[in-house]
């Protein structure tokens, strides 16, 4: 019935088309329309928006180092600009929130929970998770806030997340100033070694490992919006399982549990800072290999992660 | 054919859109569309969570040219007509759903959202938004005062942005993106807002961008300044290219059919739309992949390694 309908014209298998049939053919699908055909060769011009290659991208990221540190350094003031101590507060802010726990935990309770040095056990959990927290809570809101200058300019978009996680370095700096000086001062015994020197390996194992996340969940929250509401509930979940506030010797009965723990790379980060500050010991190679691991493992997979959204950031 | 003698033989493609489609999906009020849904396990869904149904806006459908050097293309149309989507495309900062767009260098986009980082002070923007773009702390540095004298608003500039009106705040990223000097420049009525003063400094700006073999597109409600400024316009309806051409001519045709839309007279408006839409030139834009030369290398300049190999294979 096709075949009635379209008769298929006879084939010349030996003539090709010529330069009119195709003319022919041309005004027939256009008759409309006057057109006109505009040739143009990539070799010039380049699409616009396109993901450029992993190593591209690395490239233009590293060529936006000076911005990346200018956005970091100009929001961490924004937020002291309008008090009357301005960036002061950004070293007493740490300080108070130290001596209130050492009133709540240390003079008022006086519990140390069999932990030897409670205070500074509290002090170094509670400052040092409060740096991952800033970090992936910033980093998951941190498309849609910097939508100003997305909107504005072109640049690789992971930008914005790991200004993030510059903003939470610059302000662990007078944190950790902070907690040294705690450690130092409150009335609790503790042995300085040499150990204390691998304390900023530990920290930069764990600025990978938040780097790592803060992209992962960057992503994750332009596509499902909502987990920005469950991330909050999560980053606490977390805090009670990296043992912050208790040793984790109070779940000896349950291996298991003890066992979850010790996987969970913030426990590593926070066991292995005391052992360093406090304990005078030298963590054991388990945890160095499996905090580098888990740091190594969240930079890679986060970042090839929000490399593969770098179109879809526009619309957020 | 009359504007082929404006063509100059020497300008070079530098953008080209090639059928470009865009397409929303965004939540409605409308009621008719709540009905539409029939499914009442969706529908109570949808009251209990308070959303509202999702519906298919088309802002861009089948969009193509080619834009030359020393360009300045107005793009005209009413409220909605996809005016400022098609430069948020053009600039790469969304991509469509389906045709792509090819230029020649990175387009800096002026929105209407003025402000960067409101907490900022204008000065700090200015920084911040030349680092955004690619510039080195010192070519930034070097580029600030220029910034700072274009935009021209005096001791303002040490105040935070957000503090300022939105023809300042205008001005100001008017000034920072032509800071980079960009070759292809997008504008969505920022310089509306502007004064008179500023305006002609704009101007000045732009034309020196355009005889440094730039583009600028301009997005405009009024057909006045486009005939003004522009040397070709563009105008979209619903998101179809109704007419490309000389700005004289698409601004006068485009300022008839508003008269007859504002004077209630939709046949005459149909009208025109019409026939500029059967006298519009449909574009094909063709996108060609240049043939790598094929790799020649002379016998006595080969790869040791190669001839190593060779050499083996013979042995």
């Amino acid at each position: 019935m096709l075949a009635m309908s379209n008769p298929v014209p006879a084939q010349h298998p030996t003539s090709s088309a010529t330069s009119a049939d195709v003319a022919d053919l041309y005004t027939e699908i256009f008759r409309q329309q006057a057109t006109s055909l505009e040739v143009v060769s990539t070799g010039r011009l380049k699409q616009v928006g396109a993901r450029p290659p992993i190593r591209q991208y690395i490239g233009q990221l590293w060529s936006r180092r000076h911005f990346l540190w200018a956005e970091a350094r100009a929001k961490v003031t924004s937020g002291t600009r309008e008090t009357v101590l301005g960036q002061a507060w950004m070293i007493i802010n740490p300080i108070l929130n130290g001596l209130a726990y050492y009133l709540i935990f240390g003079l008022i309770l006086d519990t140390s929970r069999g932990i030897d040095n409670f205070l500074g056990y509290l002090v170094i959990g509670v400052f040092l998770f409060q740096f991952t927290t800033q970090c992936v809570t910033g980093g998951a809101k941190s498309i849609q806030s910097g939508r100003n200058l997305i909107r504005a300019f072109t640049f690789p978009r992971a930008s914005l997340p790991i200004s993030v996680v510059l903003r939470g370095l610059l302000n662990l700096a007078p944190t950790i100033a902070a907690m040294l000086l705690l450690i130092v001062l409150l009335p609790e015994d503790e042995t300085w070694t040499t150990a204390a020197l691998l304390f900023p390996l530990v920290l930069a194992l764990q600025t990978l490992l938040a780097t790592g996340i803060t992209l992962f969940f960057a992503r994750l929250t332009t596509v499902l919006p909502d987990l920005s509401q469950l991330i909050s509930v999560g980053m606490r979940l977390w805090l009670y399982a990296s043992a912050v506030f208790f040793s984790i010797d109070r779940f000896e009965q349950y291996p298991w549990i003890t066992g979850l723990m010790e996987a969970n790379p913030m426990y590593m980060v926070l066991d292995a800072a005391r052992d360093c500050l406090l304990y005078a010991t030298v963590p054991d190679v388990a945890t160095w290999v499996g905090l580098a691991s888990w740091s190594v493992g969240a930079l890679v997979v986060g970042f090839l992660f929000f490399w593969q959204g770098e179109e879809s950031y526009g619309r957020a | 054919m009359a504007e082929l003698d404006q063509v100059d033989p020497f300008a070079h493609a530098t953008v080209a859109v090639q059928d470009v489609h865009v397409r929303y999906r965004v939540p409605s009020t409308d009621a008719a569309e709540r009905r539409r849904h029939t499914n009442p396990i969706s529908r109570a869904a949808r009251a209990v969570l308070g959303n509202d149904p999702k519906v298919l806006v088309r802002a861009l459908s089948g969009i193509s040219f080619v834009a030359r050097s020393g360009e300045q293309i107005g793009l005209v149309g009413q409220n909605g007509s996809g005016k400022s989507t098609l430069l948020r495309i053009i600039a790469g900062l969304e991509n469509p759903a389906k045709g792509k767009v090819l230029a020649e260098s990175t387009p800096v986009l002026i929105g209407v959202n003025a402000a960067l980082v409101p907490d900022l002070s204008g000065e700090e923007n200015i920084r911040l938004g030349c680092l955004a773009m690619g510039l080195s702390p010192e070519q930034a540095e070097a580029a600030i005062p220029e910034v700072k004298e274009l935009a021209g608003l005096g001791k303002s500039i040490f105040l935070p942005m957000k503090t300022y009106s939105s023809g300042m705040g205008a001005r100001l990223r008017f000034a920072i993106a032509t800071a980079a000097n960009p070759h292809i420049l997008l504008i969505d009525e920022a310089l509306a807002t502007g004064d008179a003063a500023f305006r002609e400094r704009s101007e000045a700006r732009m034309q020196g961008l355009r005889d440094g073999a730039g583009t600028v597109f301009l997005v405009s409600h009024a057909a006045q300044t486009i005939e003004e400024t522009c040397t070709r316009a563009i105008w979209l309806n619903h998101g179809r290219l109704v007419l490309d051409g000389p700005a004289e001519d698409v601004a006068l045709r485009y300022r008839k059919w508003a008269w007859a839309v504002a004077k209630d007279k939709p046949d005459e408006a149909r009208t025109i739309i019409e026939r500029a839409f059967a006298e519009r030139e449909q574009t094909y834009v063709h996108v060609e992949e240049p043939k790598a030369p094929r790799q020649y290398n002379a016998r006595h300049v080969r790869p040791q390694s190669a001839a190593r190999r060779q050499d083996k294979g013979k042995s």
